[in-house]
């Protein structure tokens, strides 16, 4: 098994109490990433985020692990449904903000085993279209979109 | 933590590829394949296909076995695995889905309504 981790850091027009709504409420987790969401943003919470509709979609464990606004929120997601989410059994995902100017860089880092990625890539290339698919999201981003000046 | 950069570097040059993306399609709809039955399936030279397969054979990609004259290609299954977990879905997928989480916040900063709550 080969531990591995991904970084990314972007800046964000917006309040770090904006972008923490963003990246911890599940109203919000459900428009730029899974198709339904449910859990709690407390530490501890215990749900599930699914991916595709009905009968044809997979459901995907999601533990909250730390949440403190406006500083950070982090999760575990992937584990076995009928298991506590661990480090060896799930991926950590980890969203630090912290105040630039008028708005927010946004540090995320995604660490876990690369196997656990790869069952993981399996599912999302099952539904390919909600991984990288602006076809499939733009419809639901439209109301937020049409309001903005588009910088793609 | 993480694998060496060069290493990972030269895997996603190597499947960055549409060419050789293809070349590993092929392979794995076809259990395998020489450059000369590759090269009868897509629209380059025998000698670019085995070009290709080099890169691919150098990052562990492909296995070779000597088949008569030539050199008979499977996929590792194990090596492609890792490729796309690590390249592919992972990253590309996390890229995505922060410039959606900049859109929103962003919309919501500048005053519009969130018309899904």
């Amino acid at each position: 098994m080969e531990y591995g981790t991904i970084e990314r850091e972007i800046y964000i027009d917006a309040a770090p109490e904006v972008v923490f709504d963003v990246v911890s409420t599940p109203e919000h987790l459900a428009q730029w990433w899974p198709d339904t969401a449910r859990y709690e943003p407390v530490p501890g919470s215990v749900g599930e985020i699914t991916f595709g509709d009905g009968d044809a979609g997979k459901v995907v464990p999601f533990t909250v692990v730390d949440a403190v606004p406006p500083r950070t929120f982090s999760f575990r997601w992937a584990h076995p449904a009928d298991q506590p989410a661990t480090d060896s059994n799930s991926l950590l995902v980890t969203f630090d903000l912290r105040p630039s100017g008028a708005g927010t860089l946004l540090a995320f880092r995604e660490t876990g085993f690369r196997e656990q990625g790869w069952e993981i890539a399996v599912l999302e290339q099952q539904y390919r279209d909600h991984v990288t698919g602006w076809d499939h999201f733009l419809p639901r981003l439209a109301p937020y979109v049409a309001t903005l000046q588009v910088r793609p | 933590m993480t694998s060496p950069v060069a290493v990972d570097d030269e895997l996603w040059s190597a499947i960055g590829d549409p060419t050789r993306r293809r070349m590993l399609d092929l392979l794995l709809a076809d259990g395998g394949g020489t450059a000369s039955s590759l090269g009868r399936q897509l629209p380059v030279t025998r000698q670019a296909v085995a070009k290709h397969l080099g890169v691919l054979d150098r990052v562990g990609l492909v296995r070779a076995t000597a088949a008569g004259r030539e050199r008979r290609y499977r996929v590792d299954d194990a090596q492609l695995a890792v490729a796309v977990a690590q390249l592919t879905s992972v990253g590309t997928a996390w890229d995505a889905r922060l410039q959606r989480i900049k859109r929103i916040a962003e919309a919501i900063q500048h005053g519009t309504t969130n018309t899904e709550e």
